[in-house]
């Protein structure tokens, strides 16, 4: 089956920096495909090449089996990033303008519904607050019913329940067959309604997964903290059967199970030692960026002006 | 289909923005009502004695027409031009069915209609206060229609290039105010040294003030201005259409 997204090999630079350094991907009809990465790495460049706005210097974009620029603008929906749309108009009448672009859109109230904003939507869209307006732009990118939809950082200044809502909604697309691709920095958002992720550095795609194979494979271990009454390291043995050490007042274990945490206590208070409180924590996308960002920052450092001329 | 009811749908948008723009539409219809009443009183009343604004009435009409059809447009797109680029909303309507030049033409319709209003609002007030009889020359009004397209393109350009709305404006009014003065509106060419006509000659409106005039007199003759003024409404709206960024 043709996928609906195939990026190969795209390269962009502008002047001495590398945007995109030779970048492959390919998503699947249905798919939400979320791009992770540090300011700067290249995920507005890439959306942009998917939409036909910015030309690659070399590689190829198709999109259904056709070049961004000879796609029908029907089957796209688009959301830029630090989109606006024209002021002076309520909710309302931004997402029929936008209605108004295609033959066969959805109908307003069904938009509008979908994103939570049916009772506010006859409010001058300068009155909203951050996050409604926000909703109301991710309304324009649904309104045509698009097969391919591009969300440059869509939840940016919604609140969580509000969030909650548009991922839901997302999620809803994807089993319907609409193919997502979005930029985040939020990883809950990463995780909750992505099928995969691409972790982008540096204009490339340095780690791209499942959420959970990516925090298998890069979160690193489940971490308990204990905070400890007193300084009672002389009471640690160092034959302690975990893998453990102490630092600033807390014991720290590391890749614990958490049907394991009782044991710990356990032996902690088979030896006397006090504690005040206990935290445990499992990787998330979080982890695994930090850990892919720095070490790609680290690997990549010397060689970062090494990309091959776009022919 | 698709590409008229997009064009339909902007230029909804168009007209709605502008109407509720409440001091924009203010200025936009005050304006050529101070301007006919400022020159109506420095107009002589006894035309022949010679110096400035000392032709007959009717020779400043095509004036009064051309300020609003230079300033109306290439205020209204260059500054329109640049808050879409602010807003990432060319971005947008690069992944819909508008194109840049349907875009230009939505709002250059808008534009013509709001230019048409004031112009028969200008006229109206004219034969209204005996300044000058209503002018029966059916062929000013494309000749206005022109002039807006071929200011609204210039608008485009300048909206391309502005960083910011009031830069714009100010580009916009730069380029506009001499142009005012150096195209056959105010200042008759017999007033200005020899030099100075190759240079009347190269400004656009100065074909729209001649047409318009021309057609006025019922002097014929307006024929070669209006070929001129629409190449250059051609040139300057598909130059206009291209400036149109598709990102910031």
């Amino acid at each position: 089956m043709e996928p609906a997204v195939a990026i190969e090999g795209v390269q962009k630079r502008y002047g001495e920096t590398v945007a995109l350094a030779g970048l492959d991907l390919e998503l699947a009809v249905g798919e939400i495909f979320t791009l992770i990465g540090p300011n700067g790495a290249g995920k507005t460049t890439l959306v942009r090449t998917l939409t036909g706005t910015v030309q690659p210097d070399a590689g190829r974009v198709s999109i259904g089996g056709a070049i961004p620029g000879a796609i029908d603008r029907e089957r796209l929906g688009v959301l830029p990033q630090a989109f606006s749309p024209p002021g002076r108009l309520t909710g309302r009448e931004i997402v029929a303008y936008y209605a108004g672009l295609y033959d066969d859109p959805l109908p307003v109230d069904d938009v509008l519904a979908a994103v939570g904003m049916a009772e506010d939507a006859d409010r001058w869209y300068d009155h909203l607050s951050g996050g409604q307006q926000r909703r109301i732009c991710v309304g324009t990118a649904l309104v045509n019913d698009p097969d391919v939809l591009v969300l440059d950082e869509p939840t940016t200044g919604i609140d969580p329940a509000g969030a909650q809502q548009l991922w839901t909604l997302l999620r809803e697309l994807g089993d319907g067959g609409t193919t997502i691709l979005m930029t985040t920095h939020d990883m809950t958002e990463a995780g909750a309604i992505s099928d995969r992720v691409g972790i982008l550095a540096d204009g490339s795609l340095v780690a791209t997964g499942t959420p959970a194979a990516l925090i298998g494979d890069y979160g690193g271990a489940s971490r308990l903290v204990v905070d400890l009454r007193g300084d009672p390291s002389d009471h640690l043995p160092a034959e302690f059967p975990w893998d453990s050490h102490y630092e600033d007042g807390s014991l720290h274990v590391t890749d614990l199970p958490a049907e394991r945490i009782s044991a710990v206590l356990a032996e902690l208070d088979d030896r006397g030692i006090e504690y005040t409180s206990v935290a445990w924590t499992e990787p998330t996308l979080r982890d695994v960026f930090l850990a892919v960002a720095d070490w790609e920052d680290e690997q990549r450092r010397p060689t970062r002006s090494t990309v091959p001329e776009a022919s | 289909m698709s590409r008229f009811g997009a064009i339909f749908a902007e230029m909804t948008v168009a007209w709605r923005t502008f109407r509720r723009r409440r001091t924009a539409m203010m200025f936009t219809f005050i304006f050529p009502v101070l301007l006919v009443l400022i020159f109506g009183a420095l107009i002589r009343t006894e035309p022949g004695e010679g110096g400035l604004f000392a032709e007959p009435a009717a020779y400043y009409l095509a004036g009064y027409l051309a300020v609003v059809v230079l300033f109306t447009p290439l205020s209204r797109i260059s500054a329109t031009t640049v808050r879409y680029r602010e807003g990432n909303r060319f971005e947008k309507l690069a992944s819909t069915p508008l194109t840049r030049s349907g875009w230009l033409f939505a709002h250059t319709v808008v534009t013509a209609v709001i230019v048409l209003i004031s112009s028969l609002l200008i006229l109206a007030l004219i034969a209204a206060l005996r300044i000058a009889p209503f002018p029966r020359a059916p062929a000013i009004l494309p000749m206005i229609v022109l002039g807006v397209v071929l200011f609204a393109g210039i608008g485009a350009i300048i909206g391309r290039v502005a960083k910011t709305e009031d830069g714009a404006i100010a580009v916009a009014n730069t380029i506009a105010l001499p142009m005012l003065f150096l195209a056959e509106t105010f200042v008759p060419p017999t007033m200005l040294p020899t030099w100075f006509l190759p240079i009347v000659a190269a400004m656009p409106l100065t074909y729209f003030t001649r047409g318009v005039r021309a057609a006025m007199e019922n002097a014929g003759g307006w024929g070669g201005s209006f070929l001129v003024l629409a190449g250059l409404a051609l040139l300057a709206f598909v130059l206009g259409a291209l400036a149109i960024p598709e990102v910031e």
